[in-house]
């Protein structure tokens, strides 16, 4: 008898510090659309993640689903991180937008935060970066190193977001040199490695002497220009080491800042779903890996616009802009505001070739 | 690297895997099995060759070994579709499926890293030749292989003993069965020959062309594969028109985008299925040859005892 209510009270003594433990720390839980490799996309969302552990330590558990295709699988594991008890989750990728928006109306006092998304509630937040500022550091040393007066581009699909890359990068090339001629190809695919290396090389066989790698996930075309002897200006981590020769430049994204801020935010209670927008001053978007070859007043020059677009001094769509047709789309003077940016669907002067509709 | 060098050489390098892994399916239907897995036993070579070569670097190794495996993958194919009977199409792509999942695992620690290419082997002399030389004769040995692996393949389909025998028991396996062959046995043979043929194209991708793993590599070219054999309609020299024009028009494609001509990107994306769907239709107008090409038994389950 007496032993029994002894094991009871053990039992109830574990239960109540089980208990404590778990309303202390907060659990974190990722999904990311591609596997953490050593480079790309979910890479960088998960040195955001590091980030978070190492600021909050034991305040906080993270746990990692990667490589989840959008649609059926994504709903189903983030429904489970959050009947698992995750109290905050964070949503790799635009596609799982619709599920994650529904979850979160289920769960008030669970905090999301959602990719590139355009819709945002009390507890979900999203954030997007301004690659297209990094792009245009780019643009303007692609401009400045190119001898044969030719860039390609091999973009994955045409969506506003690289579009609007594209049209930083031709703006920026040609203010640094106005010859430049500007050869894009669409893969119309957002993963197929041997198809970029294709596009790649099919660049460099008209001329190009500087690659620009959209949206890639792998290194797959700065691979190709280590093997061709030009430059690549790549999206996504510093891939450099896969390139030592031809890397000009690395638009990085740095998630890590923003994500410390929102978990705080959620461990103090005060989390808002807000809408962030990351370009160069925030740090979210670095320009990483500068070519060697760049001369000490061609990386001047880039660091003075770099320092430019932060100050907000300088914007990387400042009109007068024209578009292919000839047509004004922003006044001189004027800067072209965010939703426009966000929704680009058309190309600027000096581009060729046309745009899905 | 001129335009044409890039157009031929571009062309030979994507056509080579589809050349190679539709010569294996060739066999495999010959024998009147149809094996979906074309695009998880590839991905699986190519998974399996990477990280041969990353931690070999030996190139003609892990093209092997990446065939041994696919090979290896289609006894799970084999044994069911052959000794439990089970639908040829919905094992063929579960086990595709399979392929594709494995291939993700064990690559898993390889994701997005890449390898040297491998060494090139110009052939003297024709390399040297003015405009074509450089497009077509400096590549690496496989590629001059696989037109090679063609003539092989249609001379032991058409032209021996051995071919004979995968034709009858892909035409009728009660009549092979009837003069004394063991209808299992020859498709389980050719099953594993369709494997190792696709392994093989898996891994010169992700070796000798692409020289990078990621998962999703393969990216839906083992399906092209299957369309092949089948607008081939089942001819060896069909197939090797077939994946060439394929990579020609794929290549072509992104030439005439990077020309900046005023065509909509994604009907230029659409060009190479097109035209090589339009090409072998055309070649194969004829119905009576068509019905004269198709394995009779093609998909159908065989029972000893039926």
């Amino acid at each position: 008898m007496h032993f029994k209510t002894l094991t009871w009270l053990a039992v109830a003594g574990t239960l109540f510090t089980a208990g404590a433990a778990q309303a202390e720390e907060m659990t974190i839980g990722f999904i990311y659309p591609a596997p953490v490799a050593d480079v790309g996309w979910a890479k960088q969302l998960d040195l955001g993640r590091e980030a978070i552990e190492a600021s909050f330590g034991d305040k906080v558990k993270t746990t990692v689903v990667e490589n989840v295709p959008e649609g059926p699988d994504a709903t189903r594991i983030m429904n489970q991180m959050v009947t698992d008890g995750a109290d905050f989750v964070m949503l790799g990728s635009f596609g799982y937008m619709n599920d994650g928006l529904r979850l979160a109306g289920r769960n008030p006092d669970v905090s999301f935060l959602h990719a590139s998304g355009f819709k945002q509630t009390d507890n979900f937040g999203t954030f997007t970066p301004r690659n297209y500022e990094g792009f245009y550091l780019g643009g303007l040393a692609a401009g400045l190193v190119t001898k044969t007066n030719t860039i390609g581009m091999v973009g994955a699909f045409a969506i506003p977001e690289v579009v609007a890359e594209v049209n930083a990068i031709t703006l920026a090339a040609r203010k640094a040199n106005p010859d430049v001629e500007i050869k894009i190809i669409w893969l119309n695919s957002w993963f197929d490695p041997p198809k970029a290396q294709d596009a790649a090389r099919a660049l460099v066989s008209q001329g190009a002497d500087v690659l620009f790698s959209l949206h890639q996930d792998t290194p797959s075309v700065v691979n190709v220009a280590e093997a061709e002897g030009v430059y690549v200006v790549n999206t996504g981590s510093d891939m450099s080491a896969y390139g030592p020769n031809a890397v000009l430049a690395s638009v990085t994204m740095d998630w890590t800042d923003y994500f410390v801020r929102e978990v705080g935010a959620a461990l103090e209670g005060n989390f808002n779903g807000s809408d962030f927008r990351g370009g160069l001053s925030d740090g979210a978007v670095k320009v990483k890996a500068w070519s060697k070859d760049l001369t000490a007043d061609q990386l001047a020059q880039i660091k003075d616009a770099e320092a430019k677009l932060m100050s907000g001094e300088l914007h990387a769509f400042a009109g007068p802009i024209k578009d292919q047709k000839g047509q004004e789309r922003v006044a001189a003077g004027a800067n072209l505001p965010d939703p426009e940016i966000f929704g680009m669907n058309w190309l600027v002067e000096g581009l060729e070739g046309s745009l899905p509709n | 690297m001129d335009t044409l060098t890039f157009l031929l050489s571009g062309t030979l390098l994507a056509a080579t895997p589809l050349l190679i892994a539709a010569l294996g399916e060739l066999v495999v239907e010959k024998a009147g099995v149809l094996n979906l897995s074309i695009e998880g036993m590839m991905a699986l070579g190519a998974a399996v060759g990477f990280i041969v070569v990353s931690n070999t670097e030996s190139y003609w190794l892990a093209i092997f070994i990446g065939g041994l495996v696919a090979s290896a993958l289609s006894v799970v194919f084999a044994a069911v579709v052959l000794l439990t009977l089970g639908n040829q199409v919905a094992t063929g792509i579960a086990v595709g499926i399979l392929g594709l999942g494995l291939s993700a695992l064990i690559g898993q620690p390889y994701e997005s890293m890449t390898v040297a290419p491998m060494a090139r082997l110009p052939i003297p002399l024709l390399s040297e030749l003015p405009i074509v030389g450089r497009g077509l004769f400096d590549h690496v040995a496989v590629v001059y292989l696989a037109p090679l692996l063609a003539v092989a393949v249609w001379f032991m389909l058409m032209k021996t003993k051995l071919g004979l025998i995968v034709r009858a028991v892909g035409e009728s396996p009660e009549s092979a069965h009837a003069i004394g062959y063991n209808v299992n046995a020859i498709r389980f043979a050719a099953i594993l020959f369709g494997g190792f043929m696709a392994g093989v194209a898996g891994a010169f991708i992700s070796v000798a062309s692409t020289t990078l793993w990621a998962n999703g590599l393969i990216a839906g070219r083992g399906w092209i594969v299957v369309a092949l054999v089948v607008f081939a309609t089942w001819r060896s020299g069909r197939i090797v028109i077939g994946a060439y024009l394929f990579g020609a028009a794929t290549i072509g494609e992104l030439l005439v985008q990077s020309f900046g001509l005023a065509i909509p990107s994604q009907l230029l994306t659409s060009v190479p299925f097109i035209a090589t769907i339009i090409a072998i239709v055309l070649l194969s107008m004829d119905g009576r040859s068509i019905r004269l090409n198709a394995p009779v038994s093609l998909g159908r389950v065989y029972h000893v005892t039926q």
